[in-house]
């Protein structure tokens, strides 16, 4: 009896110790997939600021192509940046991914899709080399494509 | 979020003042009718219907009347608006004659944006922001009503307003009214340029931003003393941030281009893009010329700045 009781707590132990670990390790693990998606926004931000102080004059081309030639990139990376578990509390930022992503996920890849087509776009443009093209696809982009997820998949967090 | 008992107690306080609300009105006050307002400032010319249709856009007639999340039919209403004070569903505002404003004269028109009262003579609730639209002018109003006109009309019935009772009352609100409403046209200040008074016009009137922008007292009405502080309930419960110059917590460290171009692209100049109802918003205010976006920026910027708890963002 005695043993059956002690071979079963420590079964049970083992379970929780287990299932401890794996939410310690899943919980990093957002944490990581949290901090790669900030990075790649903001990376993006710099990208799209190369193109702006372009068409402001305040930056040169190559930058501009640069940038843009990476927005094309990250935008088909976005997927990837968002697996199933990471919506929720998000203790570094400003911002939360709503759960819509992942019960409507196609809805989601639509966008990321539409972002995705028009950075191409850009950078056609900015290829091309005529400021007022280039103008509008930023415009574009950054109305349509980033303004389009955020609208609808992102909500700001009150801290 | 609110905690509920938040909600409770602000509606406790609220039956309290609103016997204050009902004596008010069996006095029947007579508002002030309306002065005449001073012609349109600065509004682009053309035919009155393309006139109209900017001034829509400055006015975001469509972010509550058209019901987007729900493939509603352009201006058919049927929105739902969340507040404190129960679910409001817009009205259609299309021409159709039984369901919409088909059959509005001109004269009902006007008196809805400038007294907020409806044709059959009751009040508005102010979700509906006639307190801002008060200012606009009779030319710019017309305009609007032209362009409405000119659209497809749209039959679709309006649905009932989700609100407990006692805010369900419209009669109530004569006594909102009279503590919270000034009507009159809008006051240009001549010392302070035409940018400014453009800006000031379009902020204030026709865009009506401190509708989310500017706190809300216990009654709903926004705080004058708070004017663009920013707002930790706005509309559907969601934070808005502080656009007054004030440096730490407004937009003071932001340029005139700075706003332009977040009035233009939706972008902020961390580079990051506006989501939520702002992106809406912009959605209108790319539409407006260089001109007035900029005549936006030079009035935020000459607020007086206000400190607000939180960052604006």
């Amino acid at each position: 009896m005695l043993s059956i009781n002690k071979s079963r707590s420590l079964g049970a132990t083992a379970a929780l110790l287990l299932a401890t670990t794996t939410a310690i390790a899943l919980a990093q693990d957002k944490e990581t997939v949290l901090k790669n998606r900030q990075t790649t926004m903001k990376e993006q931000g710099a990208d799209l600021k190369n193109v702006k102080d372009y068409l402001d004059g305040k930056g040169d081309l190559a930058k501009a192509k640069e940038g843009a030639a990476n927005l094309t990139q990250t935008t088909k990376k976005i997927p990837e940046l968002f697996p199933p578990g990471t919506g929720g509390p998000n203790p570094t930022g400003d911002y939360v991914a709503k759960p819509v992503i992942w019960t409507d996920w196609d809805k989601f890849l639509d966008a990321q899709k539409t972002a995705a087509a028009k950075a191409d776009a850009l950078l056609v443009a900015v290829n091309g080399g005529d400021k007022t093209a280039i103008e509008t696809a930023y415009s574009d982009l950054g109305k349509n494509g980033c303004g389009g997820c955020h609208t609808t998949f992102r909500e700001k967090i009150e801290k | 979020m609110r905690p509920a008992w938040s909600y409770s107690r602000r509606i406790g306080r609220v039956i309290a003042r609103s016997s204050v609300a009902c004596v008010f009105d069996a006095v029947s006050v007579a508002l002030p009718l309306t002065l005449a307002a001073p012609t349109a400032v600065g509004a682009p010319q053309g035919d009155v219907i393309s006139r109209g249709a900017y001034l829509a856009a400055a006015a975001g007639c469509d972010q509550c009347h058209t019901d987007s999340k729900n493939n509603g039919q352009p201006y058919a209403g049927g929105r739902a608006l969340a507040t404190p004070f129960g679910t409001f569903y817009s009205p259609n505002v299309t021409p159709d004659p039984e369901t919409g404003i088909g059959r509005w004269s001109e004269a009902q028109f006007l008196r809805a944006l400038r007294d907020g009262v409806r044709p059959d003579g009751s009040n508005y609730f102010p979700v509906f922001p006639y307190p801002s639209f008060t200012e606009i002018t009779d030319d710019d109003v017309r305009a609007i009503k032209a362009f409405l006109v000119a659209q497809p009309a749209v039959r679709r019935s309006n649905r009932a307003h989700d609100v407990a009772f006692p805010f369900s009352l419209r009669f109530l609100q004569t006594g909102w009214k009279l503590l919270f409403f000034s009507p009159g046209p809008f006051r240009p200040k001549p010392e302070r340029g035409e940018a400014y008074n453009r800006g000031a016009y379009l902020v204030t009137a026709l865009a009506h931003c401190g509708d989310c922008h500017t706190p809300r007292n216990w009654f709903g009405a926004t705080e004058p003393s708070r004017f663009l502080a920013g707002t930790s309930h706005g509309p559907d419960g969601k934070a808005v941030p502080n656009i007054t110059p004030d440096p730490d917590t407004g937009i003071g460290d932001w340029s005139e281009q700075d706003i332009v171009t977040l009035l233009k692209d939706g972008q902020t100049p961390d580079f990051d893009f506006v989501g939520g109802a702002m992106a809406d918003v912009v959605k209108n205010t790319s539409r407006l010329d260089d001109a007035d976006r900029h005549a936006i920026a030079v009035y935020l910027k000459a607020l007086p700045p206000i400190r607000s708890e939180k960052k604006a963002r």
